[in-house]
C-alpha cells in the first residue's frame, strides 16, 4: 500500500529553512524555490522553518536549492536528514539561538534604562544629571544598536545585496535613522539644536531592545509549538531486550528485525509493536491513544511502541519496526500536517508580501508630510513619526497568526488521540455542519452479537443454538458469524448436518440426525408449517428492540428464537447528543434493513436513518447531501466507506489502532471512540477562532497603528506614538499572537468532561 | 413413512422439508413447494 503511493506521489522533500522572521520572507522563500527547474511548488512554513518542496520528474539537486534559498537571503543548513541525531542537533541549536537572544535582552535592557532615564527628563526629573550627558548616551546606546540589534543590520544588510526586503529592513532603516540623527545633533550641535534638533537616543537603545524581547519571547514561544512532537518523539526507546536462548541481551533498537522475540519488565517502554507471546500485563498507551485507562495484554494481544508496561513482565514478537510503527506513524502524520498550510494563511502570505514596499512608502510619506506641515521643530517630527511607521508595521504577527495555531492545535490532537492529515483539514472540519455516521463498526462496536436465546415452551435451552450453529457452520451471513460465535462461546457441540440449502428472504435449512432442521424469519416457519405459539410474543419483543430475529425449528417443531442484535457503542448517545450540541445534523447510514438501521439509530438518538445503502452507494449519498449545500463529514471504519471517506468534506476514520496512516482518512482517530469526533470537530472549531482571532488582531494591529504611529491623529488629538511604544507593540503583537496559540495546548474536548462511559 | 399429498413422493415425517395442518391431521412435505400446492386446494389433494 505504501510503496505503490509512493510510487504515484511526486517526490517531494522536506528542509530545514533558516532565517526567516516574517510572513514576507516565506513568500521570497517560496518564490525562490519555484523558481528553482525541476521544482513544481514549495510551501514554507514559518513555525516549523520547513520547506516543503514537491519536485518534478526531473528534480534539482540539493545544492542547486541551496544556492536559490541563499540568494533569496536565506539558509538551508548542511544538516537536513529528519534522524533522532539531526532532530536533537535541531533543537540544541534552537536552545543556542534563545539563550544568544536572552543574552542579548539583558545587555540590552542594562544599557537602555539610563539611556531613558537620562533622556527623559521630563518623565524622571529625579534622574541625576550626568546620566543627561550626551556623550554618555551616545556610549550606552552604540553597544544596543549595533551588538544587541546587530542580526537586523546584518539581515538587512544581506537583504540589500540580494534586492529584497523584509522586517528587517524597517527596523534597521528605523533605528539608525534614529541613531545617526542623534550623532549628527551631538557633533554638529549648532546647526542642528539651533533648528530644535535633539538627541534620540532612547529611540534606538530602547526599541532595538524591546525587538530582541520580541525576538526572544518569540523563539521560546515558537519551541513550544512543537512539544508535542518532541514528546511523542521521546517515547521511543533506544534499545530492546533481545529474548535470546542464551540469555537477554539489549540491543539497539534500529538492529530489531520484525519477528525478533523481544521481553519487557514492568516499567519499561516497550521497543517497537508487536504481538505478546507469553505472559500477561497492563499497557498504558495513553500518551498515543489519550485512552488513559490502562489496558490489559495477554497472549496474541498486540502492542505498540511507545506504550509503558506496568505491572508484570512479556515477551512478544516484533511486527513492525523503525518507520512502520505505529508511533512512527503518529509522528509522520502530525508532522507532515504541521508543516502544511492552510487556506486561509494564502490572505496573510499575500498582504506580507506587498507590505514592506508599502510600508516604506508610507514611511517616506510621513516624514515628506511632516517635514511640509508638521510644526516646528519639523524635521524632529518627521523623523519620529517616520521611525514609529517603520517599526511598527512589521507583519511578523501576521506570519504567525495561523501556522503557530496550526501546530499547537495538531500536536494537541495527537495527544488527545485524534490525528489531522492536514491543516486544510482543521479548516475544512469547522465548517462541517452534517455528520454522516456509518452504522456498522462506527455506531456499533464491530459486527452483529448473539443477543438473546428463547427456548420454545418445555425444549432444551441449549438445542436451538446448537441446532442453529450446526446449520450455519457453512454459511457467510453476518447473522451466522454471530450465531456460531455465540455457541461457541457458550461451549456447544454442534450436531452433524447435511444437505444445506438456503431459502433467499426466509432462511437456511439441513437434515440433521434428529431430522430437518430450519433456521429463519416467520415467513419461513409458515410456509412450512411449523407452528411456534409460545415464541411469537417474545419474538415481536425482541424485533421491537431492533434485534434480528430468527426461528429454529426441528422435525417440525419450533424449538428456539434466537436474536442477533448490533451493539451499540456505549458512548454513542452521549457522542450523537454532544454533536447535536455543536449543531450539526447527525444521519445514519446502513446497509441494513429499515428496522434494524432505525432501531439502532434510534438507540443512539439518531432521528435521520438511510437504509439500505450498499456501501458502493455511501458515496453517492455524501454526494447528494453535498448537492443540497451541506458541508458533510463522514465517519467509518476506512475500509469499506473508504470512497464515501473520500468524498466527503472531511472523511474522518476511526483505526483499530494497528494502523493510523489511513489513506482515506483526513483525520484519523487513533482509539476506537466515537467521541474522538466531537473533540476533532471541537478542535478545529477552537483552532479556527484562534486563527481568526490572531489574524484580526496582527491585521487590526497594523490597520490602526500605522496611521496613528504616522501622525494622522495629531492634526485631531495631538497624538502621536513615540516609537519605543510602536516597537513595544510589535513585540506585543508577536507574542499575545503566539501566546493566544498556545492555549489551544490545553484544550479538552467537551465530551471527555462528561462522565466516562 | 409419510406420503406427500401432492407428489406421492415416501417422507419421513422427522426430515419434511414442510407440513400443513388439515382437518386435525399434519400432512408432511418433500418441499416447500408441494405444500404450497397443498394449502392453495387442500381439498384437491385428501380424501380422494
Amino acid at each position: 500500500m505504501s510503496s505503490t503511493t509512493a510510487a504515484m506521489s511526486p517526490p517531494s522533500l522536506d528542509l530545514p529553512v533558516r532565517g526567516m522572521h516574517c510572513a514576507a520572507c516565506v513568500g521570497k522563500v517560496e518564490r525562490a524555490l519555484q523558481a528553482v527547474p525541476g521544482v513544481v511548488t514549495a510551501s514554507v512554513n514559518l513555525a516549523t522553518e520547513r520547506a516543503r518542496v514537491e519536485l518534478g520528474p526531473r528534480p534539482p539537486a540539493l545544492p542547486e536549492l541551496r544556492a536559490a534559498v541563499a540568494a533569496a537571503g536565506y539558509t538551508i543548513p548542511e544538516e537536513i536528514a529528519v534522524t533522532p541525531a539531526g532532530r536533537e542537533r535541531e533543537q540544541a541549536e534552537r536552545a543556542r539561538e534563545i539563550a544568544r537572544l536572552r543574552v542579548r535582552v539583558i545587555v540590552g535592557a542594562v544599557l537602555s534604562f539610563p539611556v531613558l532615564l537620562g533622556s527623559m527628563p521630563d518623565v524622571f526629573p529625579w534622574a541625576s544629571g550626568w546620566l543627561r550627558t550626551p556623550w554618555l548616551l551616545w556610549g550606552l546606546t552604540t553597544p544596543v544598536q549595533f551588538w544587541v540589534g546587530g542580526q537586523f543590520h546584518l539581515g538587512f544588510l544581506r537583504e540589500l545585496r540580494h534586492r529584497t526586503s523584509s522586517m528587517n529592513t524597517l527596523v534597521s532603516i528605523g533605528t539608525n535613522a534614529a541613531y545617526f540623527w542623534s550623532v549628527a545633533v551631538i557633533l554638529w550641535p549648532h546647526a542642528f539644536m539651533a533648528a530644535g534638533g535633539m538627541p534620540y537616543f532612547e529611540a534606538s537603545a530602547v526599541l532595538m531592545t524591546f525587538l530582541v524581547l520580541g525576538r526572544w519571547l518569540e523563539a521560546r514561544a515558537r519551541g513550544g509549538t512543537s512539544d508535542a512532537i518532541r514528546r511523542l518523539v521521546s517515547l521511543q526507546p533506544r534499545v530492546a531486550r533481545l529474548a535470546g536462548p542464551g540469555g537477554d541481551r539489549d540491543v539497539p533498537i534500529a538492529d530489531v528485525v520484525p519477528g525478533d522475540l523481544l521481553r519487557v519488565r514492568p516499567g519499561e517502554r516497550i521497543p517497537v509493536d508487536g504481538v505478546v507471546v507469553e505472559g500477561t500485563s497492563t499497557v498504558d498507551e495513553s500518551m498515543l491513544t489519550g485512552e488513559s485507562l490502562p489496558v490489559e495484554k495477554g497472549p496474541e494481544a498486540t502492542v505498540v511502541a511507545g506504550a509503558v508496561n506496568q505491572s508484570g513482565s512479556f515477551t512478544f514478537r516484533a511486527t513492525r519496526v523503525g518507520r512502520e510503527t505505529v508511533l512512527a506513524q503518529i509522528v509522520r502524520l502530525v508532522e507532515e500536517a504541521q508543516g502544511s498550510r492552510a487556506p486561509i494563511q494564502r490572505l496573510a502570505d499575500r498582504v506580507a508580501s506587498v507590505f514592506v514596499p508599502v510600508v516604506l512608502a508610507i514611511a517616506v510619506l510621513t516624514f515628506a508630510a511632516w517635514v511640509l506641515w508638521g510644526p516646528p521643530p519639523a524635521f524632529f517630527h518627521a523623523l519620529t513619526n517616520a521611525v514609529a511607521v517603520l517599526v511598527i508595521a512589521c507583519p511578523c504577527a501576521l506570519g504567525l497568526a495561523t501556522p503557530t495555531a496550526v501546530m499547537v492545535a495538531t500536536g494537541r490532537g495527537a495527544q488527545l488521540g485524534v490525528l489531522f492529515r492536514s491543516a486544510e483539514v482543521l479548516e475544512r472540519l469547522h465548517r462541517v455542519d452534517t455528520v454522516v455516521l456509518d452504522k456498522t463498526g462506527t455506531l456499533t462496536a464491530g459486527p452483529p452479537r448473539l443477543t438473546d436465546v428463547v427456548p420454545a415452551p418445555g425444549a432444551d435451552p441449549d438445542l436451538g443454538l446448537a441446532l442453529a450453529a450446526a446449520v450455519e457452520q457453512g454459511s457467510e451471513h453476518p447473522l451466522g458469524a454471530a450465531i456460531m460465535s455465540g455457541a461457541k462461546a457458550r461451549g456447544l457441540a454442534l450436531p452433524p448436518v447435511r444437505q444445506f440449502q438456503a431459502t433467499p428472504g426466509q432462511g437456511v435449512e439441513a437434515l440433521g440426525e434428529e431430522g430437518r432442521i430450519l433456521l429463519g424469519n416467520r415467513r419461513m416457519m409458515e410456509s412450512r408449517g411449523v407452528e411456534a405459539p409460545g415464541l411469537q410474543e417474545a419474538a415481536e419483543s425482541l424485533a421491537a428492540q431492533g434485534k434480528s430475529v430468527v426461528y429454529v425449528a426441528q422435525a417440525g417443531q419450533a424449538c428456539a428464537l434466537i436474536a442477533v442484535a448490533d451493539v451499540l457503542r456505549p458512548e454513542a448517545p452521549a457522542t450523537v447528543a454532544a454533536l447535536r450540541g455543536l449543531g450539526l445534523e447527525v444521519i445514519v447510514v446502513s446497509g441494513d434493513v429499515r428496522g434494524t438501521a432505525e432501531a439502532i439509530a434510534r438507540q443512539a438518538g439518531v432521528e435521520q436513518v438511510q437504509a439500505e445503502v450498499l456501501p458502493e452507494q455511501k458515496a453517492a449519498h455524501v454526494k447528494r447531501l453535498q448537492a443540497g449545500g451541506r458541508r458533510v463529514a463522514m465517519v467509518g471504519d476506512g475500509i469499506n466507506d473508504a470512497p464515501a471517506l473520500a468524498q466527503a468534506d472531511v472523511g474522518l476514520a476511526m483505526s483499530s489502532g494497528t494502523d493510523v496512516a489511513i489513506e482515506a482518512a483526513d483525520v484519523t482517530l487513533v482509539r476506537e471512540d466515537l467521541r474522538g469526533v466531537v473533540a476533532a470537530i471541537e478542535l478545529s472549531r477552537r483552532t479556527m477562532r484562534v486563527v481568526k482571532q490572531n489574524l484580526v488582531w496582527a491585521f487590526g494591529y497594523n490597520a490602526v497603528l500605522v496611521p496613528v504611529a504616522a501622525g494622522m491623529l495629531y492634526p485631531i488629538w495631538g497624538l502621536q506614538l513615540s516609537p519605543i511604544l510602536a516597537g513595544l507593540a510589535m513585540a506585543l503583537s508577536s507574542v499575545s499572537v503566539v501566546a493566544n496559540s498556545l492555549q489551544l495546548g490545553r484544550f479538552s474536548p467537551s465530551a471527555a468532561d462528561r462522565e466516562r462511559v | 413413512m409419510a406420503k406427500d399429498p401432492v407428489c406421492q413422493m415416501d417422507v419421513d415425517p422427522k426430515d419434511a422439508a414442510a407440513q400443513s395442518k388439515y382437518q386435525g391431521q399434519t400432512y408432511y412435505f418433500c418441499a416447500a413447494g408441494c405444500k404450497a400446492k397443498f394449502d392453495a386446494d387442500p381439498s384437491r389433494y385428501v380424501g380422494r
